[in-house]
């Protein structure tokens, strides 16, 4: 153990190493201050085809980490010691500015609008921002953690929901069809046009059709990738 | 008569004799001034001594005046020429200056405070007595060309000494006349309130005296020569005799101060406002800063007219030191005034005692003041440990249960995968895993409702915007402020945006609300308008009277305008002291 290395022993204990990672498997760090969560998320992540990387307890640890590890994805609480407020988030943005090709994905006991947006303006791309809960969806969690990996967006559907809800949201989107908002709100959650053709059982050209179509009626110029069409969307749901 | 009085009225005949016998040597020497002005401004500082003494025997200014009368008139008597008296006369007034340096600085005690003070007037005193000895020791008449004058050759004569003494003495003078100005700037500086309001009048008299001693020495050495300094020189003889006036009004106006006393009487005679009784006494007292403190009655403690509490001053504090005295009825602290130290004890005595029914009066106002600031108090009390609670309830939440919720989800959906082989029981774990969904959302929304996180973690700002992103209507928000405030306001001012915002989205038909928080004057203002059908009523709804109670909790102020039609627009202001 290097003795210069801060977090200590703890840190370097929960560090699995890996030396040769196989090309294409997704590494991953992960942080919670709750044990119990922690090693339940590693092992349904391992089960999935995840190479867990590290955990850590807390930001610092977290920190150390990910120095050591370079993961390709963190996956951390936004609340965790020491003061059991928003270390994860503030972790997760010190994380994006001294590497910024790693992936962020924040879960949250709760979820709100602006701090979705705080994260995707924050960050240039790999941004995902979710209710803790969502990780028992193993598949769409895992799909999530994926996207979010390879620099897509993963954002809760509740956030959607509730911009969607909106009196304003209402108004200015009745002139899209029921098919149109169905797309728009996938794309919020950061899906891209693949998922959606998947999920609604579409072809991709319909797809990008009701998307250009999207675009059109609420005057958003195309955006060049996955994750600013989300900022682009959420910015205009919000705004209405 | 006492003996003390026959012994001034001997000490007095004995120097009018003095100043008139002086008179009349400068009259029969023929020398040019108005010996009637002069003569009176000499009585004048004899009177004013003679009478500070009876009036104030512990005083040195009395003795101060009658040694100035003394020492100034050796100059007259230095006109006779006879043997050495020209000399004595020539060199013994010259402290005369000094003496009266000493009593501008000195004034209303006659003791000079600091070191500087005191070495201010001692330099003085050094440099009018050390040209005198070069004088005595050196200046020959004759070489003068004065074959009359009565002046005994010196022992040491040399009329280059004499003049080099005389400039260097002016040039001094100059000197000694800026450290005088100095100290008594730093005198001016450290005076408390009342003190100022005594050494004004003095000052004022003594500034023009010096202007125009000042404009003497500078139109012209011989005065006799021009009719303009002959003028200012006569100018300065009326103002010797105002001089010693003012000396004695300010020694004696604690005289005048009583007689304000009796004004106090009659001033309270008429039912005073809250807080008037204090500014009566500071009048009579001539101490704008007086403070008036009232006992409760068998607590020790103490509280002003308004019911707030004090404390009584400590003693010793250094300049900003404050004396109380306090008045007891019964052998019970009653009330205390809180003053400046340099005020007359038995003065403040007689004040309070003219206040006394109208301080028995408000001190029983300030009791009930007092309840009801513990009444208030205790209510702020009630609210924030409430709202502390739904913090603590809301942490232990978001903490334990939801979190072993979380996990508990976890472990369910990892169950589910392995039993995917067994339909029966990958569907009663699916209805399992969808209840607890149910349960976490439930729960997420309690907690929302105990307390907001957000309004924990990152303030109110953010956690109006939030209830703007949930809120089903459009609601610009507008704060120009980041930074954290109190709990209880930022609980208090959340509370009112989100009470106000769900009448709103509820009764108002509005198409959109703003909501607008801004500080300002030490408060925070929370403003919520909406554009709906108007009409609420604060005295009706139960809801905004909720809120009302809850933002005067906090000292707040709350308000609701509404019309028929045009809207609705409540306002609070919440005191931030931060």
């Amino acid at each position: 153990m290097d003795p210069t290395m801060p977090g200590g022993a703890a840190a370097a204990a929960r560090v699995g190493r890996t030396f040769s990672p196989e090309p294409g498997v997704i590494r991953v760090v992960l942080a919670d201050d709750s044990v119990l969560f922690r090693e339940g998320l590693a092992r349904l992540l391992a089960e999935n085809g995840f190479l867990v990387a590290g955990q850590a307890g807390d930001a610092d640890e977290l920190d150390v980490v990910v120095e050591q590890e370079s993961p390709d994805v963190v996956v951390t609480d936004i609340r965790m010691p020491p003061t059991n407020t928003n270390e994860g988030l503030l972790a997760a943005q010190r994380i994006h500015a001294q590497h910024p090709q790693i992936g962020l994905l924040v879960l949250s006991q709760y979820v709100e609008t602006r701090q979705a947006v705080k994260l995707l303006q924050n960050a240039s791309h790999g941004v995902g921002y979710l209710l803790k809960d969502r990780v028992s969806d193993i598949a769409e969690f895992a799909d999530a953690v994926r996207r979010v990996a390879r620099g897509g967006s993963a954002i809760d559907p509740e956030v959607v929901a509730h911009l969607l809800q909106r009196r304003g949201a209402y108004s200015a989107l009745g002139a899209l069809t029921g098919r149109e908002q169905d797309i728009l709100a996938l794309m919020a959650q950061g899906r891209s046009n693949r998922a959606i053709c998947e999920r609604l059982v579409l072809s991709p050209k319909t797809v990008e059709t009701h998307v250009g179509a999207i675009f059109s009626k609420l005057g958003l110029l195309p955006a060049a990738d996955d994750h600013r069409r989300v900022l682009a969307v959420i910015t205009y749901l919000r705004n209405t | 008569m006492t003996r003390r009085r026959w012994g001034l009225a001997a000490l007095g005949i004995m120097l009018m004799g003095w100043i008139i016998g002086g008179e009349w040597v400068s009259i029969h020497q023929h020398v040019p001034e108005n010996h009637f002005i002069d003569a009176v401004g000499g009585l004048s500082f004899l009177v004013a001594g003679l009478v500070a003494l009876d009036r104030r025997p512990r005083n040195r200014m009395g003795w101060l005046m009658i040694a100035y009368v003394a020492v100034s008139y050796l100059g007259n008597w230095g006109n006779l020429q006879v043997a050495v008296v020209p000399m004595i006369g020539t060199i013994g007034q010259q402290p005369g200056g000094a003496i009266l340096a000493q009593m501008v600085l000195s004034y209303p005690t006659g003791r000079l405070r600091t070191r500087f003070e005191r070495f201010v007037i001692g330099t003085i005193y050094a440099v009018a007595i050390g040209m005198s000895a070069v004088i005595a020791l050196a200046y020959d008449p004759r070489a003068d060309g004065c074959t009359r004058c009565a002046w005994e050759p010196a022992p040491f004569p040399s009329r280059h000494a004499v003049l080099t003494a005389i400039s260097a003495g002016q040039r001094a003078g100059f000197f000694v006349f800026l450290l005088l100005i100095m100290a008594l700037w730093l005198r001016w500086r450290r005076a408390t309130p009342a003190e100022r309001l005594g050494l004004a009048p003095l000052w004022v008299a003594a500034s023009i005296y010096m202007v125009v001693g000042l404009m003497g020495t500078f139109a012209s050495p011989d005065p006799t020569a021009q009719p303009f300094a002959y003028l200012v020189w006569e100018l300065q003889s009326v103002l010797q005799i105002i001089l010693p006036i003012v000396f004695l009004w300010g020694l004696l106006s604690t005289r005048l101060a009583r007689s304000a006393v009796g004004d106090l009487v009659m001033e309270l005679e008429r039912p005073l406002l809250p807080g008037e009784l204090r500014a009566s006494l500071a009048r009579a007292l001539g101490d704008p800063s007086l403070d008036l403190l009232y006992a409760l009655e068998g607590q020790g403690r103490w509280v002003n007219a308004d019911g707030q509490p004090r404390f009584l001053p400590t003693p010793g504090g250094g300049r900003q030191a404050r004396t109380a005295t306090v008045v007891e009825r019964e052998g019970e602290p009653l009330a205390a005034l809180i003053h400046d130290p340099a005020l007359d004890q038995g003065l403040v005595r007689a004040a309070a005692a003219a206040a006394g029914m109208a301080i028995v009066n408000e001190r029983l106002q300030a009791e009930v003041r007092a309840q009801l600031e513990e009444v208030r108090a205790s209510r702020q009390r009630i609210v924030e440990a409430g709202d502390a609670e739904r913090r603590r309830v809301e942490r232990n939440l978001h903490d334990g249960t939801q979190q072993r919720m979380a996990t508990l989800a976890l472990s369910l959906a990892m169950l589910r995968d392995r039993v995917a082989g067994d339909p029966a029981m990958a569907a009663s774990l699916d209805q399992a895993a969808a209840e607890l969904k149910l349960a976490i959302g439930e729960l997420r929304e309690l907690a929302r409702g105990i307390h907001p996180a957000i309004l924990t973690e990152e303030g109110l700002p953010a956690a109006v915007e939030a209830l703007a992103d949930r809120s089903s209507l459009p609601v610009r928000v507008r704060a120009d402020f980041d930074e954290r405030l109190p709990e209880p306001v930022e609980a208090t001012a959340y509370f009112v945006v989100s009470e106000s915002l769900a009448n709103v989205a509820k009764y108002a038909c509005a198409s959109g609300a703003q909501v607008a928080l801004w500080r300002r004057n030490g408060s925070l203002h929370v403003e919520v308008i909406d554009d709906g059908v108007g009409g609420a009523d604060a005295s009706r709804g139960s809801g905004l009277r909720g809120l009302e109670d809850r933002v005067s909790a906090v000292r707040g102020s709350f308000r609701v305008h509404t019309s028929p039609g045009g809207g609705t627009c409540v306002v609070a202001e919440i005191p931030c002291d931060t």
